[in-house]
């Protein structure tokens, strides 16, 4: 379990019990996600149909960049009205299920990447724009090309924490991605950056091909002048940012890196608390040792009377 | 002792040497009640009511970031340990082995629940605790305990490097 998946474990687990065959039953589950999304799975009506509703953040955020069209590409027939409290629902009928198992199974994928396509579009946007102004920045040459196009376009801010976002700009050559990130204490900080150097080295050393990163403790220049970004100088918010290449950049490539560039988040945090919980049982095995090493100093308390085989008792010599 | 000096180091060996027969030779402790207070009995190296009973405080350095500080007094000895910090990361890793093993000070009876200012862990061994243990099975401990902290603490760096190498590196392969 290095790597976090994508999709919902529980939402997959329950929709592939109920789609397997089994009697109908009434169900009425909230389960939480990372980056405090919120589903609820029920059956509102009758047992057979069953609705799945998703509570996002962000999701005024990303409307805004088009995540009503991926949406709707993606859940197309099954997309209902939101469901009250919720940001957007979508209802399967038992009784219309795909015949085959593994057009079952790729329903059941594709509900429990619900948070996935939901925070996909900007990156789906900002890949459009990449293609965009790189088929402009193709009738110029570097030095003559204007403004716009050498600028890139602006940038979108999904805040999909309180008080953490992803920032994604698209350029004619490449698009960045910037995750700013909190640090609630000195520990995670130090272990944060002891990570995120190794990020940083890992494509010069192992990974060629990999999206170059960087980080840095202050706004990184692409943010100038985006609402929200501020410089508090104390180095508890980090930014890392993931400069996304041609060869990453190909249609054929974008699912995979929009659902892996989305768990860098979680993943990374993950790691860091990991490395704690498991620093923290080396410390505790290390005091049991030294404990161990300092009860060796206390004489043996006195001995218990011994006893001969006769039954009688007799002290040790002192 | 052939136990200990084989697995330290060279430079290590003397300085450790030096810090065991300091210890083996203050830690001469024999009871004494209060001279200011009657009736009471305390470790008159933490109380410094009276100057008289106080002995002269022993520095062992090893270099400017490892040094060890032996007040010693006619009931107690204090015994201050500072421990290698290179760095951000050791420096943390320090903190929180010591900031764990002074929460657990009650079962260490000689732990000190503070560190005094400028070192990071100190002992405190007063004459009950001597006629309770063994002298040189407590030497044996301190000079283990410096041992093998510095082991712990950049065994740790080591893996946590190595562990922020290979989550990097299993992050960035799927770009590849």
């Amino acid at each position: 379990m290095l790597l976090l998946d994508y999709q919902n474990v529980l939402i997959q687990s329950v929709l592939t019990e109920r789609f397997s065959g089994a009697p109908p039953a009434h169900i009425d589950q909230t389960v939480s996600d990372f980056d405090g999304v919120i589903f609820h799975i029920s059956t509102p009506e009758t047992k057979t149909k069953i609705q799945v509703s998703i509570q996002i953040r962000c999701y005024k955020d990303l409307l805004r960049y088009g995540a009503e069209q991926v949406l709707n590409r993606e859940y197309g027939p099954y997309v209902v009205a939101p469901e009250v409290g919720y940001d957007f629902s979508v209802l399967v009928d038992l009784e219309n299920l795909p015949a085959e198992k593994e057009e079952r199974d790729a329903l059941v994928n594709k509900i429990a990447l619900l948070k996935r396509n939901a925070m996909a579009a900007p990156f789906e946007q900002a890949y459009q724009e990449h293609y965009q102004l790189r088929e402009e920045a193709s009738k110029f040459t570097s030095e003559e090309a204007p403004q716009g196009v050498r600028e890139g376009g602006e940038v979108k801010a999904i805040q999909y924490r309180e008080e953490e976002a992803i920032y994604v700009k698209a350029s004619h050559d490449r698009v960045t991605v910037i995750f700013s990130t909190i640090f609630r204490e000195e520990t995670d900080r130090v272990f944060g950056k002891v990570f995120i150097q190794e990020f940083v080295d890992a494509r010069r050393r192992a990974i060629q091909n990999a999206p170059q990163v960087l980080f840095r403790n202050d706004p990184p220049l692409e943010l100038q002048g985006v609402p929200g970004v501020k410089n508090t100088g104390t180095g508890e918010i980090g930014y890392v940012t993931f400069v996304l290449f041609p060869r990453h950049l190909t249609p054929q490539r974008m699912p995979d890196v929009i659902s892996h560039i989305q768990t860098f988040r979680d993943y990374f945090h993950y790691h860091i608390k990991a490395s704690k919980a498991y620093i923290h049982s080396r410390m505790r095995r290390r005091t049991a040792d030294f404990l161990q090493v300092l009860r060796r100093a206390r004489p043996d308390s006195e001995e218990k009377e011994r006893k001969t085989a006769s039954g009688r008792s007799f002290k040790v010599g002192s | 002792m052939v136990r200990l000096t084989a697995a330290s180091s060279q430079s290590l060996r003397p300085y450790l040497q030096a810090v065991r027969s300091s210890l083996t030779a203050a830690l001469c402790l024999s009871n004494f009640a209060s001279q200011t207070a009657e009736r009471h009995n305390v470790p008159e190296v933490e109380a410094r009511t009276s100057p008289e009973v106080l002995l002269t405080p022993l520095t062992i350095a090893r270099n400017e970031n490892e040094r060890v500080l032996i007040e010693p007094s006619i009931n107690s000895i204090r015994i201050s340990i500072k421990i290698k910090q290179a760095d951000e990361i050791e420096h943390i890793l320090v903190h929180k082995f010591t900031r764990f093993l002074t929460q657990r000070a009650e079962s260490f009876f000689i732990l000190r629940r503070k560190p005094i200012k400028g070192y990071d862990i100190s002992f405190l061994i007063t004459n009950f605790h001597t006629e309770e243990m063994l002298k040189h099975k407590l030497v044996d401990f301190i000079i283990q305990f410096m041992e093998e902290v510095d082991k712990e603490i950049s065994e740790m760096k080591l893996f946590l490097n190595a562990r922020a190498r290979f989550v990097a590196e299993s992050f960035l392969t799927p770009f590849d």
